[in-house]
């Protein structure tokens, strides 16, 4: 992971910022950076989101392929998730520098998403036990500047709003073989019912507390940070511990606490945001990479 | 301006895949008038005065019409006095995509200057660019690109000085479209009375064009009906099961071999594309008997699919097969294809015919094989395949398609190639011509290879004997040797050694399976297909000359009167002393000064062999003729340089009458051990009226030929001569050749009638050559066991196997004559090519309706010469069936007649060269065509370097 060098001093200053709730940037312990999202970026994916939060900057898109269900559930679809560290994001990825770190995210992101409680795997399905919908989520790093679990699950969220699978109909031929008939009008697709799919929050402990949203210099004064999703609902999925210090039980209770809060607060305004894009339809002035 | 034009497709595997391309507008897009004054454009297309003399708009207009205008009015619109003209790019596309022949027909009228037919690319242009919109069908986006287009046009023309304005006219049949494009204010006339107010348009023409609406999704063939409903129907006897064999003349016409109990087989007719529904040749079809009342005739007329009509329905080509001869009497079973029980398709060969448009990537292949219907194929590499042979795969026919959709499998290479050709050859007529795969060449003794302490231990040791083989020149796999020696009795022992292929060649291995499978090794013109690998066909089991070698010898002492006293059979192991040619042994046998033993010994065969023909024609064996070819090839081109006829020596018969003779005794002992499951052959003979032509021929000579039974055939054929023309004996030979049945393997266990009635023997097998017949390998198998010498195996006992095998073998052996004809039709096609046109005498050997049959005797060849013309007045023909005779403008052909013809190759069609004959004498104006000069000689010397 990037990290930058920090000096005790600066330690300090940070340690005793976060005791008093008011971190470098101004913003208290459990705000959030300044986002943006605009989803439908990649014309040649089924959906796609990119999302800025501070420097950090990750694109996901969405494809959607045929494939054969996973012979446990026959009547199910479902993810795969890769992370790309393009060596744009910070120089430590040049070469395979990356790879370690993607795998980590992306075996994480299986673990988040790729659960019927999560997504409806059963709308992938097509006929059970032989043809489902596969979605390859392909998440780009751009740009790392702290807290990409978070930048990333906001993303895949949007994407998968933004996902828009075409519809297809199986039809029988005579000798009762199965064919695959899609539909001949490109607007005629399916929408994933996104609700359900939690967003992730990360704690750091720095110090005493613990801030969500850490920037690089936050990061490095945090022994261990734990990451949590968490639904509309404000339902927890998933917790997980990352880095090196420890934690004791009493603060792991209040960290989850407090994940539950932000995730929760989170996702109101992101849906509302995501509908709103989405209503403009055609109209939309797309910003673009370049914006 | 870049927009993105997203869609969605289907990928060939299945999957399903987004396309994104980026679509590029621009404002550089002219409107191509004349009158416009704000385009500017360097070169105009549209008049200023443009006008055509109609009463509805009398002022002057451009037309603008949709897809289905020009697809369905192409012919009004080829009209000249339709001009000025804009086709949109959104019709020209739905055009291109709808109907190949008419985008080229519109194409043509786009090119013609004369026409002012102008393409406006409104596809991408900025003002009339429309993205497709929720809901709406791509028909329905299309629909209203070109209402926006046609507004556009209008309002772009309404800018122009009022003097010279004109006016943008939409035409469209579609009611929906039409109100929609008046309610923003655009003019907008059906086509109907547009036409009928273009006053100088003949009006019938126009009550022609007006109907029939193309739409590509049209089903065009009734739906199959399910297996099960089949099944119960072919039950209840509604429906029939048989082979589907198309015909070969007529691409709508077909008929249905129904297999009925026993021998009774019917024949059902099927006619008319709607009937034959999609069944391809030698496909196992359901059929339905039509009622009485739609019976039909089978129709003379040759038919050939065209192809580039697409999915016209060929309406008039129907119109005109039912024209046929209608008379009751000639009507026969017809019947519809219900369903496909079975395909039986496999990969073709073929050429491709490459679409009109040019940068399409569906073409229609035409298979080399006339009974096969086209193949339409999507390739992007159609430039560089045409002109080669290809093989395609079938992979569906769906019911809407006029041909079915199959895919390029591989190139066999340029046509005309010899290589090619001759793999197309092998390919067409079903011959395994692929390299021995690594599982059967494991099979082979491992070499150097010797012959073992264990296998002289159960074998006769008859190396001492004076063996020789007598073959034709160059023969490689020499399967059968000779012995006759003297006897202190005073009686003589013959042996006939063959081959021990069988111990080579176990049951049930690999290389067993694989030479079962070929069933015989193939003879081309310059080539050999083999059965067996050629380390035995060429070395082990190949008799050569001072080897030793593993032999079946089947001896019989036999008396002076050529009488057999006593047969027995042994494995052995032999040295022939001499491997000869035909020619060298009968020069030995002439040669007064030559006494060694072997001379000896070929003298004391040649004179048995005599008295053993003789008695064999006593008993009514037939001498049958057919013309035989050899070619002389060139050994470095492999081209043919030169054919002859193949001569028959004295010892030709010496070496096949003992071969006959080893046969017999081995048919009779296999039969005699298994009478249920030998393996033999038998000809049957031809019913009475096989012989009809053959009477007829006589006839015309005044002589009777008897064909009651064999012998009688066979006296009277010896009793035939004219004098003067000692070739008549030889056609009337090769006449009956022609009468006679298709010999065949068969299971003793599985049929009563034994009897050989060409060799007018009772009981017949294969033994001699079991190198190149799979058959004879069996029969060395059975008889190994009947003498002890090797033990069965379960396959070998068993007579349904038995016979299925007989089937493969009949069928293989088939196969291998049609491909060895063709080949030397090939090779006969290739020398006339180098020799250009040759003059000839022939004789007639069939008269027909509209030709007769010529055979020129030099070279063994049979041509048809017409007298019929498609670009000619045909000449008076006044075909008498019962003679047969056929009188040209007065002059009359006989059977037997000679005549003088010419001979070329006509390469018109790459896919069917074939040669031509034209008459040259007797001289009939119109008819006969004057004699071309004798060949130039340069091309002699060219040849000869």
């Amino acid at each position: 992971m990037a990290t930058v060098q920090v000096s005790e001093a600066e330690k300090v200053y940070i340690l005793h910022g976060v005791r008093d709730d008011l971190r470098v940037d101004g913003r208290g312990c459990e705000d959030y950076r300044h986002m943006e999202i605009e989803t439908d970026m990649v014309s040649n994916t089924d959906g796609s989101a990119k999302v800025t939060l501070g420097h950090t900057d990750v694109l996901v898109g969405v494809k959607a392929e045929m494939g054969k269900p996973r012979p446990m559930v026959p009547d199910e679809g479902y993810l795969e998730f890769f992370v790309d560290c393009s060596a744009n994001a910070t120089p430590e990825f040049e070469g395979r520098g990356g790879d370690e770190l993607g795998m980590e995210l992306s075996n994480t992101l299986y673990k988040v998403f790729n659960n019927r409680y999560s997504v409806d795997l059963k709308s992938l399905c097509i006929s059970p036990g032989e043809h489902c919908w596969v979605l390859y989520v392909d998440v780009l790093l751009l740009q790392c500047d702290g807290n990409l679990f978070d930048a990333i699950s906001v993303a895949i969220k949007a994407a998968l709003f933004n996902t828009k699978i075409p519809k297809v109909h199986i039809s029988e031929d005579e000798e009762g073989g199965k064919e695959i008939e899609l539909s001949d009008d490109p607007y005629d697709c399916m929408r994933l019912n996104v609700e359900n799919v939690p967003c992730i929050v990360t704690l750091c402990k720095v110090g005493h507390r613990h801030v969500v949203d850490a920037t690089l210099q936050e990061k490095a004064c945090s022994v261990a940070s734990l990451i949590i999703s968490v639904t509309h609902k404000g339902t927890v999925t998933c917790v997980r511990k990352v880095g090196g210090g420890s934690l004791d039980p009493e603060s792991i209770f209040e960290m989850t606490e407090t994940g539950k809060r932000v995730g929760k607060a989170l996702h109101a305004p992101l849906m509302a945001l995501l509908q709103e894009e989405e209503s403009l339809g055609k109209k939309r002035q797309k910003v673009g990479f370049l914006g | 301006m870049l927009k993105s034009k997203t869609f969605v497709k289907k990928t060939r595997s299945g999957g399903i895949m987004k396309i994104v391309r980026e679509h590029y507008l621009r404002d550089d897009i002219w409107c191509g008038s004349e009158v416009c004054t704000e385009c500017k454009q360097e070169e105009t297309v549209l008049q200023k005065d443009a006008c055509i003399e109609s009463n509805l708009c009398s002022f002057p207009h451009y037309l603008l019409p949709d897809t289905n205008i020009v697809l369905s009015q192409i012919d009004i619109l080829e009209d000249p006095l339709i001009k000025n003209v804009i086709i949109l790019q959104t019709v020209l596309q739905e055009v291109r995509h709808r109907s190949a022949p008419i985008y080229k027909r519109l194409k043509d009228i786009l090119h013609d200057k004369e026409k002012h037919f102008y393409t406006f690319t409104n596809e991408h242009h900025r003002e009339t660019y429309i993205e497709r919109e929720q809901g709406e069908s791509a028909n329905d986006r299309n629909d209203r690109a070109i209402r926006i287009s046609t507004k556009w046009y209008s309002d772009h023309l309404n800018n122009t000085p009022t003097d010279k304005r004109l006016k943008v006219v939409l035409l469209t049949n579609d009611r929906g479209n039409k109100e929609k494009a008046e309610e923003s204010g655009l003019l907008t006339y059906r086509c109907k009375k547009q036409d009928t107010s273009v006053t100088s348009v003949p009006q019938d023409e126009t009550a022609v064009l007006t109907s029939n609406e193309i739409t590509s999704s049209k089903v065009l063939f009734p739906e199959h009906l399910p297996l099960s409903r089949i099944q119960s129907g072919i039950k209840s006897g509604t429906f029939q099961q048989g082979t589907f064999r198309a015909s070969r003349d007529n691409y709508l016409e077909a008929t249905v071999f129904v297999h009925g109990e026993g021998d009774d087989s019917t024949e059902v007719l099927i006619q008319g594309l709607q009937n034959l529904n999609r069944a391809v040749h030698q496909d196992l079809v359901a059929v339905e008997i039509l009622p009485l009342n739609q019976w039909v005739a089978p129709s003379s007329v040759v038919l050939q699919d065209e192809g580039p009509k697409e999915d016209d329905v060929t309406e008039e080509e129907e119109a005109e097969l039912k024209s046929g001869p209608s008379g009751a009497a000639s009507r026969k079973p017809t019947g519809r294809v219900v369903g496909i029980i079975k395909r039986n398709w496999r990969p073709f060969c073929g050429m491709l015919f490459l679409s009109q448009i040019k940068e399409a990537t569906r073409h229609l292949f035409t298979p080399a094989d006339r009974r096969i219907p086209r193949i339409r194929i999507e390739t992007r590499q159609a430039a560089t395949l045409a002109g080669q042979r290809i093989m395609v795969a079938i992979d569906g026919w769906p019911k809407h398609s006029r041909y079915p959709n199959g895919h390029f499998v591989r190139s066999l290479g340029s046509a005309g190639d010899k290589e090619t050709e001759t793999e197309v050859l092998l390919l067409e007529h079903d011959v395994p011509h692929q390299d021995f795969s690594q599982a059967v060449l494991s099979f082979l003794p491992k070499m150097p290879w010797n012959i073992t302490e264990e296998d002289m231990a159960v074998r006769e040791d008859l190396r001492n004997l004076t063996v020789c083989s007598v073959d034709p020149p160059g023969c490689t796999d020499i399967d059968d040797a000779l012995h006759c020696r003297d006897l202190p009795n005073g009686n003589q022992e013959v042996g006939v050694h063959i081959a021990d292929v069988s111990h080579f060649i176990r049951p049930g291995n690999a290389m067993d399976l694989e030479a079962a499978n070929r069933g015989t090794t193939v003879y081309l013109t310059g080539r050999r297909i083999d059965m067996v690998p050629e380390l035995l066909s060429s070395n082990l089991c190949s008799l050569r000359s001072s080897v030793e070698r593993l032999a079946f010898s089947c001896i019989w002492e036999i008396n002076d009167k050529a009488e057999i006293v006593k047969t027995r059979f042994t494995k052995s192991v032999i040295n022939s002393k001499a491997s000869l040619t035909y020619a060298e042994a009968q020069m030995r046998i002439d040669d007064a000064n030559m006494n060694d033993d072997t001379t000896k010994s070929l003298r004391g065969l040649n004179r048995l062999a005599k008295i053993l023909k003789k008695r064999r024609i006593e008993k009514g064996a037939l001498t049958l003729s057919s013309p035989e070819v050899r070619f002389h090839i060139d050994s470095e081109t492999h081209d043919p340089i030169d054919l002859q006829t193949k001569e028959l020596k004295e010892t030709n018969s010496m070496v096949e009458e003992f071969m006959l003779l080893a046969n017999i005794s081995v048919a009779q002992k296999i039969y005699d051990e298994f009478s249920e499951c030998a393996l033999l052959r038998k000809h049957p003979a031809p019913p009475p009226s096989n012989y009809d032509i053959l009477n007829k021929a006589a006839k015309s000579k005044d002589m009777v030929i008897h064909t009651d039974s064999a012998k009688a055939l066979a006296d009277s054929l010896d009793a035939a001569q004219v004098d003067g023309f000692p070739y008549f004996n030889t056609l009337l030979r090769i006449l009956a050749t022609r009468c006679m049945m298709q010999a065949v393997y068969f299971c003793s266990g599985m049929d009563s009638d034994f009897h050989h009635y060409g060799l007018a023997s009772p009981i017949y097998t294969h033994f001699t050559s079991p190198i190149r017949r799979y058959s004879d390998i069996i029969v060395h198998r059975l008889l190994a066991v009947a003498i002890g010498a090797d033990s069965t195996y379960p396959d070998l006992m068993d007579k349904h196997k038995q016979s299925a095998l007989c089937n493969n073998l009949n069928y293989r052996h088939k196969m291998a004559q049609y491909a060895q004809r063709a080949s030397v039709a090939y090779h006969t096609q290739l020398f006339f090519k180098s020799r250009g046109i040759l003059n000839e005498e022939g004789f007639i050997l069939f008269v027909r309706k509209n030709a007769i049959i010529v055979l020129i005797p030099k070279f063994g060849l049979e041509g048809t010469v017409f007298f019929e013309n498609k670009d000619k007045p045909s000449p008076k023909l006044i075909f008498n069936e019962e003679v047969p005779s056929l009188t040209v403008e007065g002059h009359s052909f006989n059977m037997f007649d000679k005549v003088k013809v010419t001979i070329s190759l006509d390469a018109s069609n790459v896919q069917h060269q074939k040669i031509r004959m034209s008459l040259v004498e007797p001289v009939i104006s119109g008819v006969s065509v004057a004699p071309s000069e004798p060949e130039p000689e340069v091309k002699r010397a060219k040849l000869d370097r």
